[in-house]
């Protein structure tokens, strides 16, 4: 646009002016990059399971009411199922003085691979962990966490069950945002009974995949029907209703994010605001000889709204990028927590950095608009008299 | 000699609208600050309150939360009657057998939550004495009852006096609200420790014990005793210290914390310091004037300085005020937040802004008024009072 | 650069009875009252009187920037007050040329942008903006200012550049307001026999309000205003030998301290 040069001149003309303002909007974009991580982490995880056929089977009752292991076998012959796994919950702790820093699982290591294709892992990894009943198979946010190798010798601490499990890692489930454990049940299976108890009879959760997603509905119905007046009641869910379930603990939480997140662009259009506001009153002289000069309201409301705009998102880019930047470094430290759950990694997607641009171009354009309407606005006779 | 402090304060008021903006910044950052502080002091303050110093909670050795852990019947009937244990008026060990399960409950919207769902004998109440029935009365065991704490109440379907509550495999009556004053157990439900147990179908009757102790003197030895007894793997701790450890997982949240009151508060001192800045530039004739007069560097760095203060003060109360107002409104419209903590239950806090949250937030405020004004009033006072007459 | 239209004749601005009241804080400002005057094509005019006396609003009509509250102004054959504020700006943007007595220049322009800057509403391509922008330089005589900074420039020059912001679009019209207000003794002189120039070499009609006596000089009318009202006659003649004296006044009274 023919008017670039005269807004390039005008925010140059102040330079610290333009570096502190530009300074604030870029550390807030950042701000609310980094904030946004966390529902949009929640809504890509939803996204990612709405896109498959799994279901989860659960014991009515809650999570921490197990199913007797025998139901696998009967879940395994409903019409449609393609695979079946159970996910048994270890509990256990990774140096951490007692505390649990990843998920960790008791699972059939004939089916995992069938169940999860999504979670990819090598097909000769996932041979040598049929193969050898220490064998374990770990999600690469947990890897990097504490910097394992495939072949690495790790001791796992039961807090729920009565044993130290050791395992050997043969296999990496080669997706950043995966966290868990995979381990072979019969391991604990045998651990339980070494100790004179009656070994793992149980299955925590199931989780089956579908052949054909129309079918999902049927196999729920299904499934649930097999369970009914047992002991064991179970409740079927596909795999987003789970996780959605699942998070609903965190809706309070994610809450406050938003709210705070609006805070801070608010802070935003303020800043943004300011200087426009600043701008508009030193350069009364000028803008009202442009005025006579015959640059008509519009010109004169675009160029200084463009001003602004320009300036907000320029700052609001440099943010996006500084963003991504410390999400890596943060990447070190975040992971799966207990407390957040998936919440904390802190990785800046495609949404989140649109979200960041969309933000700081269309809050710098709110609040250039009513200092640069403003000054457009006054008839030329009046800017003049204000002036001279 | 100084400037007058009504010269920083009437500027403030000569610009009402750069004031109120800039102000308005450091406000809205106030804001942020003081609800992430007090969402993350409320949980603190519900786990730390929670804890008598006067108990002990056992579990098994290893186990992080009663919720996983088992005991048996008869790890509790030897404990019971160690020395050291408190007795109430009918010489009975104030020794409160416990079994933690966490079903699902359904709530008032539609949603699934974990609740913490006690099994207790009538021992319980004399063990815990914070908590208190305050409507209805306690529940019947072997009648199929439930008392629920007050955070419960209203919040899950069928959680009021009189209503049947489903979880577990069935329905259980509610007979009572309790109050505990406002610490975790008021997220929980209590029922009778015999029927639970027959509804979660556990082998194991109990999660572990609470105990009192008889007088604090002997609390370290009856805690060796258990610890170091060969029968049973058990392990003894201060229920304070139990509920410390559960509220650690707050530190890392402090750090979230501490990084968005850095970054916000780094653009809000930005903004303060452009506003003075502008200040700056637009007055300084009368810099140079008052130089002329005769007041030193030293007394206009300071009173451009307590300017900036001032704004960032103003700033704070708007801040704190509408923090308060935004604390109760979440509260009233959310009911409490509900935190997912650890092994999976539902905390539901009541968020509080404490002193110390504010406090903290001043810290911030009052940092981004100094430090986002020393720029500018350096550059105020640096003014030579021949240029700065000059360039007006 | 044309040379003078052959319709010469026909005068430029025609004002018929134009009266412009505005509203100052409590008081009603009666700016002007009842006033009519021509001014012919290519004629070089002052519009002159104390403060309050209604030439700059006068001046604002002429050159489009305000509108009257009754009376008609027609200037290039236009009817001002029939147009829009929108509608104004265009016109402006093609008839006329102003210069002003502070604020003229944009600081972050070099000479050369800041003369271009009225092409930026014509549909010109950059090279021939930059083109114009550098024979208007010439014309008053900064050939070697092109990219100087206005900080740069003394304020003799700035006005200059000024006034080839003025003719850059070769406008009808050069309106100038206290053009020489802020200047000394001869780069005021400079001033005013360049806006002389224009009328001569290029045929431009010249309106501007000053209360430097000097300008007499230099015009070919002068128009008195006193209180909003236009004097005639023998009040116009009385005003104009007062400020003859006051100059003439001022040069003696110079001479006399030399002859000492």
């Amino acid at each position: 646009m023919k008017y670039l040069p005269l807004i390039v001149a005008n925010l140059s003309r102040n330079k610290l002016r333009s570096a502190l303002t530009g300074g604030a909007i870029m550390l807030a974009v950042v701000l609310v990059c980094l904030l946004m991580t966390m529902p949009e982490g929640l809504n890509a995880i939803l996204e990612h399971a709405a896109n498959n056929t799994r279901i989860s089977v659960h014991n009515k009752a809650g999570m921490v009411y197990p199913m007797p292991y025998s139901f696998t076998r009967k879940v395994r012959q409903v019409e449609g199922v393609a695979a079946v796994v159970s996910h048994t919950w270890f509990g256990g702790a990774y140096e951490e003085a007692g505390r649990v820093t990843f998920p960790n699982f008791a699972v059939e290591p004939e089916d995992i691979g069938a169940v999860y294709p999504d979670y990819p892992v090598a097909p000769e990894q996932l041979a040598e962990f049929q193969r050898y009943r220490d064998g374990a198979i770990v999600g690469r946010q947990t890897m990097h966490k504490y910097g394992w190798k495939i072949g690495d010798r790790v001791t796992l601490r039961s807090t729920v069950w009565p044993v130290n499990l050791d395992f050997r890692i043969v296999g990496e489930i080669a997706n950043g945002m995966a966290p868990q454990f995979w381990f072979n049940r019969e391991y604990l299976d045998q651990a339980l009974k070494a100790q004179g108890r009656p070994g793992l009879g149980i299955a925590g959760m199931i989780w089956v995949r579908a052949a054909d997603p129309n079918r999902v509905n049927a196999i729920m119905r299904e499934i649930d029907d097999l369970s009914r007046n047992s002991d064991a009641e179970t409740a079927c869910e596909t795999e987003k209703s789970f996780f959605a379930n699942f998070f609903g603990s965190l809706k309070g939480f994610v809450t406050i994010i938003l709210i705070v997140t609006a805070l801070v662009a608010l802070c935003i259009v303020f800043i943004a605001a300011n200087t426009a506001s600043m701008g508009v009153r030193e350069r009364a002289g000028e803008i009202a000889v442009l005025k006579a000069i015959g640059f008509g309201r519009r010109v004169i409301f675009g160029t200084l709204l463009t001003e602004a705009a320009t300036l907000s998102a320029l700052a609001g880019g440099c943010g996006v990028l500084v963003a991504i930047g410390l999400t890596r470094v943060l990447r070190e430290f975040a992971g799966w927590s207990e407390t957040l759950g998936p919440l904390s990694n802190f990785i800046v997607t495609a949404p989140v950095i649109v979200d960041g641009l969309f933000l700081s171009l269309f809050v710098g354009m709110l609040a250039g608009i009513v200092p640069s309407w403003g000054a457009a606005r006054k008839p030329v006779v009046q800017s003049l008299h204000e002036v001279f | 000699m100084l400037l007058p402090l009504s010269y920083s304060l009437r500027n403030i008021r000569a610009r009402p609208g750069r004031s109120i903006m800039t102000a308005g910044v450091i406000a809205l950052v106030v804001v942020a600050c003081t609800l992430f502080l007090g969402l993350i002091s409320s949980l603190q303050r519900t786990m730390i309150s929670s804890g008598d110093p006067r108990n002990l909670v056992v579990m098994r050795k290893g186990s992080d939360n009663d919720g996983s852990s088992q005991m048996s019947l008869e790890a509790f009937q030897a404990i019971r009657f160690f020395d050291g244990i408190a007795r109430d008026t009918h010489d009975q060990p104030l020794a409160s057998p416990e079994l933690v399960v966490q079903p699902f409950f359904r709530t008032r919207s539609g949603g699934r939550e974990n609740v913490l769902v006690r099994g207790v004998e009538p021992v319980a109440l004399g063990v815990h004495d914070s908590v208190r029935i305050t409507a209805g009365r306690m529940f019947t065991p072997s009648a199929h009852e439930a008392v629920v704490g007050r955070g419960v109440q209203g919040r899950y379907a069928g959680a009021e006096i009189g209503s049947e509550l489903e979880f577990g495999r069935g329905t259980w009556k509610v007979v009572g609200i309790f109050d505990a004053d406002a610490s975790s157990f008021e997220s929980e439900v209590w029922v009778d420790v015999r029927e639970l147990g027959n509804d979660a179908k556990r082998i194991f009757p109990y999660s572990g014990i609470r105990l009192r102790v008889a007088s604090p003197g002997e609390l370290e030895s009856l805690k060796q005793r258990i610890d170091d007894d060969p029968r049973y793997a058990l392990e003894a701790q201060r229920e304070t210290d139990y509920y410390a450890k559960q509220s650690e997982s707050a530190t890392t949240l402090y750090i979230l914390v501490v990084g968005i009151a850095v970054l916000a508060g780094i653009g809000a001192g930005f903004g303060a310091s452009n506003t003075m800045y502008a200040a700056v530039q637009a007055r300084t004739a009368e810099i140079g004037t008052l130089r002329a007069l005769g007041f030193s560097r030293t007394a206009i760095l300071v009173a451009f300085e307590i300017e900036a203060v001032a704004l960032s003060a103003i700033g704070f109360v708007i801040g704190a005020l509408c923090a308060m107002g935004l604390s109760l409104a979440i509260d009233f419209w959310m009911g409490g937040i509900a935190f997912g903590a650890r092994t999976f239950t539902t905390n539901v806090i009541t968020l509080r802004v404490a002193h110390a949250d504010l406090a903290g937030a001043f810290v911030l405020a009052s940092v981004i008024g100094i430090c986002g004004g020393l720029g500018p009033a350096w550059r105020a006072a640096r003014l030579r009072p021949i240029e700065a007459l000059r360039k007006a | 650069m044309q040379a003078p239209p052959p319709s010469a004749t026909t005068p430029l601005i025609v004002i018929r009875h134009v009266s412009r009241r505005y509203v100052r804080g409590v008081d009603e400002v009666h700016a002007l009252e009842d006033v009519s005057l021509s001014v012919p094509t290519g004629h070089f005019v002052a519009f002159m009187g104390p403060s309050g006396s209604g030439k700059s609003t006068l001046l604002n009509l002429v050159s489009g920037i305000d509108r009257p509250d009754a009376g008609d102004v027609f200037v290039v054959g236009q009817k001002l007050n029939d147009l829009s504020e929108d509608e104004l700006a265009a016109w402006r943007a093609r008839h006329v040329g102003l210069i002003f007595q502070f604020f003229n220049l944009i600081p972050v322009l070099d000479a050369r942008d800041n003369v271009a800057l009225p092409l930026l509403l014509t549909h010109l391509d950059k090279t021939e903006r930059r083109r114009r922008a550098e024979t208007a330089l010439r014309i008053v005589g900064l050939a070697e200012r092109f990219d100087h900074y206005p900080r740069t420039l003394s304020g003799g020059e700035q006005q200059r550049v000024a006034i080839a912001r003025a003719i850059v679009t070769d406008p009808d019209l050069i309106v100038a307001d206290e053009p020489t207000g802020d200047l000394d003794a001869r780069n005021a002189e400079a001033i005013l026999s360049l806006l002389r120039q224009l009328k001569h070499d290029f045929g431009k009609t010249v309106v501007m309000v000053t209360h430097d006596p000097r300008a007499l000089r230099f015009v070919d009318d002068a128009y008195h205003l006193d209180k909003g009202l236009l004097l005639e006659g023998e009040d116009a003649e009385r005003a104009s030998a007062a400020i003859h004296l006051a100059a003439g006044g001022g040069m003696m009274s110079a001479a006399a301290r030399v002859g000492q």
